[in-house]
């Protein structure tokens, strides 16, 4: 038993790497970052606050102290003249014409060199030159055409006669006269060894350490076991309520199999069914916390605190109110789906040949309803209840944003909205092990419940 | 059907718990849209974490509300600018009561701890490290451990603040093994490899580096009026008031810790927060939606026990045209383009009409250097259309065109904005329309933060939607028009300038002549409008709700808009 | 095929409700495509500044604006015109994600199923061979285009690249692979495990709620319908795949009973024509139900602004209108309502299907 619960996780551990990495990759891969948005994004002011190179500098500064410039895996592949990873010492924007430059005139050295040229060249201008060579410059950092290119070095080169100016000048006409356009055409493999970002994060990840949120810093599982408390106590009183109420009334639907109540009930399970889970949450809003018809409940949030929380019932007198539109409107979106499966399940052990038995021995429907049919017919209740609860954490998301709770769920929106992605990651993988265990714990408790399955599996 | 019963009464037994809490009287209540995502003193990032860091934490200067004035904080008086070649020395001198939590004195050792921290290499500071970059070096009196000199390479106007803008840090708490100690201010200035590999460094960056700096409140100790009571995350934040404040004692009215309790509601949502307004539960809200604010303008009884203050805020938005395109070189056809924006009707759909439209960057509130002579451009679709006319376009049946460099160029304009500002959003649809009416196709483009300013910087667009802050302080514009700065990275985007600009914003900086100063600044504002590269389009207004409990408010533009510490309970 | 047709037609014949969803669902359709044709007062992106937050059914007609009659939202825009067209949007979206996923998972199912895990022989040179051709067409079909865009070369270049990649493929499947074949290393021939691939791939499409993952795919790429489009696809595949094996298996289990064959079907041609007629109805019920819950996703993420461009005309973008005036229930309700139905139409449609072959398969 023991043994075979233990060989599901293993083999449900490639999965997860799988998924895992997919995702870290995928997110390190694409441009435009978190930092980049942060420490690079500033708006001057009446004043400048800090000037755009040391801005910059700051930045790669940081990029460096976090390990993101390091390779992204263990190997990349990319075209002959592309440099193998573009170097950190330059901006982002000139990084692109390094590139656009190593693409158009295909070869890699020549255009490094003539950038190194460039930045001379720069570091030489007295401020007032730069201000009169001002286009010749930005026609060096971001045009491609060749003529433009040869003519603005040259500008460059008359103006400032320095030996760097000269230098920038040959390296152009160089650059242009030795074209190799299409050496692109040739892959390059370039291999990174241990030393890159996936091998960092993984090893991390294995010593159990998800790493660090961008935006507080502070490690994601304490952030994550901060949030994963509200939805928690949402999805399983949610979880619990609905099953007890579909229960109920699949029970119900049992005993009057041919009530016009029952294909009622039918009828608005089906209708609730198609509703968006959005659409219903806002329904709930519009119809019961809004000024424009019933303000029953409070809107959004999880209460507003004074400072004498410490009475624990206080606490929860306080929150309630706050929780009842969520957990209803994530229970009326489990209710028909669940409703559905739990009446199949019954109907169907009423079918079955020890309830004829049973009713053959003179009991009262009633009672063979709750005792006989209900046990036999948990076992597939079981599976089902495991497999709701990944659907489930789905609806979390929705209800928590639409509600603002603050838990899994809108925490994940705001991690995509400022691009967190070790805590996109992290909520990745937990909700991947969340959905592994809760197929192990099913299977367990279906183990236990019905002794066949032990037998043929181990 | 029982259970069911069972379980809606007792639901409603349980609403019936929720009555009002008990307020205490001496607490001010405020909402803040999101928690802060940290209170460290350096790498803070957000607004709320500001506002609430300084309560906690002093800088050297400050800005008093009621005033809007720079004034002396921790340190006795403003700084005293010596200029020494190319160097510019502040001399400040702290004030003698001015103490730490544990009662212990801040000195110039505790400023140099500071600059340390916020110019070593490896700590979290990328934020503010930038902005003390001009600062090389700090110079202690040998006399006295409370002056010191700030020596600053070149001379800006804007360096007086700067160099009062940052929080002071306690040395004996936040640095309890001495680990910086033997290194000098100027010694980071050098190769930052060697940096770091100092050992000292890397120690000190791994301990300041941890959350602890960014939520414990046994670190989070400074030398404002409150320290941090609870933080409860998600939900509040309490501050409570420090026994027998050195701050309270000075002479002045702008060092205050007045309630005894300031809490920090965490509310992200505007109908929550109103709500909590509604039933008294909070004292001050920030940022009511225009269409609220309308509403409880009305209602009597919310105003018997609020008060509602609008302050004209410092920030604005502005339309850039990128005048280096052969197709907008033409002033008559950004003109043109001016005309087309609907700034009535841009205010009324997004700030419901609480903005001012202005002509130029200069605040219509700051009424010496603001220039009345001249108005804004008026949305008028033909206006537009003879503008264009002059600037060569021809009208066609699909739109205009013009002969640029030998070709047939046809008049479309892509705008774009930072994605997910729905400010700048249904400004670029009311424009995408409007130009539409003359005939101009307009794309919008919706960019993601950072791309969008990778675009700006490199100059790759053709007319943007931006906002911008600026103060009553300091009018040094020279990097958003000077040419100098409009080459790639700089932030003059638009390539606004000519000669006469340019003396224009390099005299505004040096003259001491009030009025010269409010001359060229209107001259400066005519320009812009002619050139119509960067058109301002309002000044938006702050709307908050303060609880009339609580006298000397303070309200102000510049954020937080109104002074927490300073709120007495009326009689 | 007819028999299936024939099916339908009993259905429409006896059950009101198909009829009902039927219809619906047609002139759905129809409306949609002719959408651009109709006369509406308004198009769903004009702005109409004079009137924003208009409350529904509140008739004014002076003589410059007609009455919106499902009302305004915050810029102007009229609630109706922007309900009719976002459903055409839902539609432009969902329909052809669902088509090409269900392609893709009709063929990957029938492979796995048809395989399995053993029957897939293939020799080394075939398969050395067949990676190196991917690798090719990644990086000449792909990436070689993609870089080339971005960096602004003349669009000659890709179509070099496709070209080189053309003779490639020539070379490798027409010269390389025979000459290794001439190799006794090379001609050992192994299975391949195409069911446990696909399975495995399945899994990890599957092992989070859809949502999510899509939550952190599109936080990565910028916002756009086809970029989002091709998320959709990807994850929305497995539901038919994992059906279409299920019928595969089932089928061989029975005509190994049957007709006593051994493990391996001489003709494929057989099983196609036994697997996709039977597989019909199934087919049919999870793409109806995999385009009620397209619709309702896309909706979903245009309310809460990820990967979707906020310039789409959508039914979540007006109903997101109501986070800024909590007031303006007309924002939810009316596009609500047409979703909600559209789903039910949908729903009711795939579980009449669903009877029918349930009924048909205990007889």
């Amino acid at each position: 038993m023991h043994y075979y619960l233990l060989k599901r996780f293993i083999t449900a551990l490639p999965t997860l790497w799988l998924l895992i990495s997919l995702v870290f990759l995928l997110s390190r891969m694409l441009p435009g970052s978190f930092s980049s948005a942060r420490i690079l994004d500033d708006n001057a002011g009446f004043y400048s606050k800090a000037n755009a190179e040391s801005r910059e500098k700051a930045y790669r500064d940081y990029l460096h102290k976090t390990s993101q410039d390091l390779p992204l895996f263990y190997f990349s592949i990319n075209a002959a003249p592309e440099p193998d990873s573009l170097n950190l010492k330059y901006s982002e924007s000139d990084r692109q014409q390094l590139k656009r430059l190593a693409w158009h005139y295909g070869s890699q050295n020549i255009v490094s060199e003539y950038f190194n040229n460039l930045q001379q060249v720069e570091n030489q201008l007295s401020s007032n030159k730069k201000q009169r060579l001002q286009n010749e410059l930005m026609v060096l950092h971001t045009s491609i055409s060749s003529h433009d290119l040869v003519s603005s070095a040259q500008k460059v080169a008359e103006a400032s006669s320095t030996t760097a100016a000269s230098a920038l000048e040959k390296k152009t006409i160089q650059l242009v006269k030795q074209q190799n356009p299409y050496s692109f055409m040739l892959p390059a493999l370039h291999w990174h060894g241990l030393k890159n970002q996936y091998h960092q994060w993984l090893s991390q990840l294995l010593q159990g350490n998800f790493g660090y949120s961008y935006r507080n810093n502070r490690a994601v599982t304490e952030v994550l076991a901060e949030a994963i408390g509200n939805t928690w106590w949402l999805i399983s009183i949610s979880i619990c309520l609905a099953f007890i109420i579909a229960l109920e009334l699949s029970l119900l639907m049992i005993q009057h199999p041919h009530s016009r109540w029952k294909k009622f009930t039918l009828s608005i399970l089906f209708t609730l069914d198609s509703i968006p889970l959005f659409v219903l949450a806002l329904l709930l809003l519009v119809l019961f916390a809004s000024p424009f018809f019933l303000q029953l409940f409070p809107v959004y949030g999880m209460g507003f605190y004074g400072s004498e929380p410490n009475n624990i019932f206080y606490a929860i007198a306080n929150q309630a109110p706050f929780m009842v539109l969520p957990i209803v409107c994530l229970v009326l979106s489990v209710l028909p789906y669940l409703t559905n499966q739990i009446y199949r399940a019954l109907s169907d052990a009423a079918q079955a040949n020890y309830t004829k038995t049973a009713r053959a021995k003179g009991l009262s429907f009633r009672k063979i309803v709750r005792t006989h049919i209900l046990r036999n017919a948990l076992l597939p209740i079981i599976t089902l209840l495991s497999d709701m609860l990944p659907s489930l954490a789905a609806g979390a998301i929705i209800v928590e944003t639409i509600f603002a709770i603050p838990g899994i769920g809108s925490m994940a929106i705001t991690a995509v909205q400022s691009r967190d992605y070790p805590v996109i990651v992290a909520i990745v993988l937990v909700i991947a092990i969340f959905k592994v265990l809760s197929n192990l714990l099913a299977d367990f408790c279906y183990a236990l419940a019905d002794p066949r399955i032990r037998y043929s599996t181990s | 059907m029982r259970k069911i019963n069972l379980l809606v009464y007792s639901l409603a037994l349980f609403l019936c718990f929720c009555s009002k809490p008990q307020r205490q009287l001496d607490e001010v209540r405020v909402r803040l849209t999101k928690e802060p995502e940290t209170l460290n003193p350096v790498s803070y990032s957000d607004a709320e974490g500001l506002q609430v860091i300084n309560l906690l934490f002093q800088s050297l200067l400050v800005v008093d509300l009621a005033s809007d004035e720079l004034k002396p904080a921790l340190v006795v008086d403003l700084p005293v600018v010596e200029r020494v070649d190319s160097f510019t020395y502040f001399n400040y001198e702290i004030r003698e009561e001015a103490t730490w939590a544990n009662g212990s004195p801040v000195t110039a050792a505790d400023v140099a701890f500071t600059l340390k921290v916020l110019k070593a290499p490896l700590v979290n500071n990328e934020k503010l490290k930038p902005q003390v970059e001009f600062i090389s070096d700090i110079v202690v009196d040998q006399n006295n451990n409370r002056k010191f000199k700030l020596k600053c390479e070149g001379f800006m106007p804007e360096m007086e603040l700067l160099t009062g803008d940052f929080f002071i840090l306690p040395a004996y708490l936040f640095d309890q093994e001495r680990l910086l100690e033997p290194i000098t201010v100027a010694s980071l200035e050098e190769n930052t490899t060697t940096l770091e590999n100092n050992q000292r460094i890397k120690a000190f960056a791994e301990h300041f580096n941890s959350s602890d700096f960014s939520r414990n409140k046994e670190l989070l100790q400074g030398s404002g009026g409150y320290i941090l009571d609870s933080w409860v995350s998600g939900q509040y934040l309490t501050l409570t008031k420090k026994q027998d404040w050195w701050g309270n004692k000075t002479n002045t009215d702008y060092l205050s810790a007045n309630p005894q309790r300031i809490s920090f509601q965490i509310i992200p949502d505007n109908t929550t927060a109103l709500m909590a307004l509604r039933n008294r539960q909070l004292d001050v809200l920030e940022n009511i939606p225009a269409a609220e604010f309308q509403q409880l303008k009305q209602d009597e009884t919310f105003l018997q026990d609020y008060a509602l203050y609008t302050p004209s805020s410092y920030e604005f938005v502005y339309v850039g045209l990128n005048s280096r395109l052969p197709k907008l070189a033409d002033k008559h056809t950004r003109q043109a383009i001016a005309h087309l924006l609907d700034v009535d009707n841009m205010i009324k759909v997004s700030q419901q009409s609480y903005a001012t439209p202005t002509v130029g960057p200069v605040p219509p509130t700051i009424k010496e250097f603001y220039n009345t002579s001249i108005q804004p451009y008026s949305y008028n679709v033909q206006q537009a259309k003879e503008l264009l006319q002059t600037a060569g376009w021809e009208n066609r049946t699909d739109g205009w065109y013009k002969k640029i460099n030998g070709q047939q160029e046809k008049l479309t304009l892509t705008v774009s904005y930072k994605a997910g500002n729905t400010v700048f959003e249904n400004a670029a649809l009311i424009f995408q329309q409007s130009a539409a009416e003359a005939g101009i196709p307009v794309i919008l483009q919706a960019q993601e933060g950072s791309l969008f300013t990778l675009k700006s910087k490199s100059h790759n667009f053709e007319m943007f939607f931006r906002s911008l802050s600026g103060n009553p302080f300091v009018f040094n514009f020279k990097p958003l028009f000077h040419t100098s700065f409009a080459s790639q990275g700089g932030f003059n985007y638009t390539g606004f300038g000519n000669a006469e600009s340019d003396a224009i914003l390099d005299e505004v900086i040096t003259t001491q002549d009030q009025a010269q100063k409010a001359q060229l600044l209107r001259r400066l504002q005519e320009i812009l409008l002619d050139e119509a590269t960067f058109l301002s389009l309002y000044y938006q207004q702050e709307r908050l709700a303060i609880s009339k409990r609580f006298g000397n408010i303070k309200t102000s533009g510049i954020n937080p808009n109104y002074d927490v510490s300073a709120f007495t309970l009326k009689e | 095929m007819n028999a299936w047709l024939k099916d339908i037609h009993t259905i429409w014949q006896t059950k009101f409700g198909f009829r009902a969803a039927l219809i619906y669902l047609l002139s759905f359709i129809v409306i949609s495509l002719l959408l651009p044709f109709l006369p509406l007062p308004y198009q769903p992106n004009v702005l109409d500044l004079e009137h924003i937050f208009q409350p529904p059914f509140n008739n004014f007609t002076t003589s410059t604006s007609v009455s919106h009659w499902l009302g305004t939202d915050g810029l102007g825009r009229d609630v109706f015109s922007n309900m009719l067209y976002g459903g055409r949007t839902a539609l432009f979206i969902s329909l052809p994600v669902m088509v090409i996923s269900t392609i893709i998972g009709i063929t990957l199912g029938l492979n796995a199923g048809y395989y399995g895990d053993k029957m897939l022989k293939i020799s080394r040179a075939s398969v050395i061979v067949l990676f190196i051709a991917l690798a090719c067409s990644l990086y000449y079909g792909l990436h070689i285009p993609l870089q080339a865009i971005e960096v602004k070369l003349e669009l000659q270049i890709v179509a070099l690249c496709y070209i080189m990649l053309g003779l490639l493929l020539m070379f490798l499947f027409l010269l390389l692979h025979p000459l290794l074949k001439k190799f006794m290393v090379f001609q050992k021939v192994f299975a391949l495990p195409l069911d446990t691939i696909i399975i495995r791939l399945t899994e990890v499409l599957t092992s989070i709620p859809r949502l999510i993952f899509i939550l952190a795919l599109a936080s990565f790429v910028p916002p756009s319908i086809t970029l989002l489009s091709g998320i959709l696809v990807l994850t929305y595949w497995t539901g038919t795949a994992r059906l279409a094996r299920a019928e595969v298996f089932r089928l061989k289990e029975i005509l190994y009973v049957e007709a006593g064959v051994s493990l391996g079907f001489k003709d494929r041609r057989l099983l196609w024509k036994h697997v996709l007629p039977n597989m019909l109805s199934p087919i049919v019920v999870a793409f109806t139900f995999g385009l009620a819950s397209l619709m309702t996703l896309e909706s979903t993420l245009s309310f809460l602004g990820i990967g979707v461009p906020t310039t789409l005309v959508s039914w979540g973008r007006t109903i997101s209108g109501i986070r800024s005036n909590t007031s303006a229930w007309w924002l939810v309700v009316f596009p609500g309502a047409f979703l909600g139905v559209t789903v039910l139409a949908l729903q009711v449609f795939s579980y009449y299907i669903l009877s029918s072959f349930k009924e048909k398969k205990q007889m």
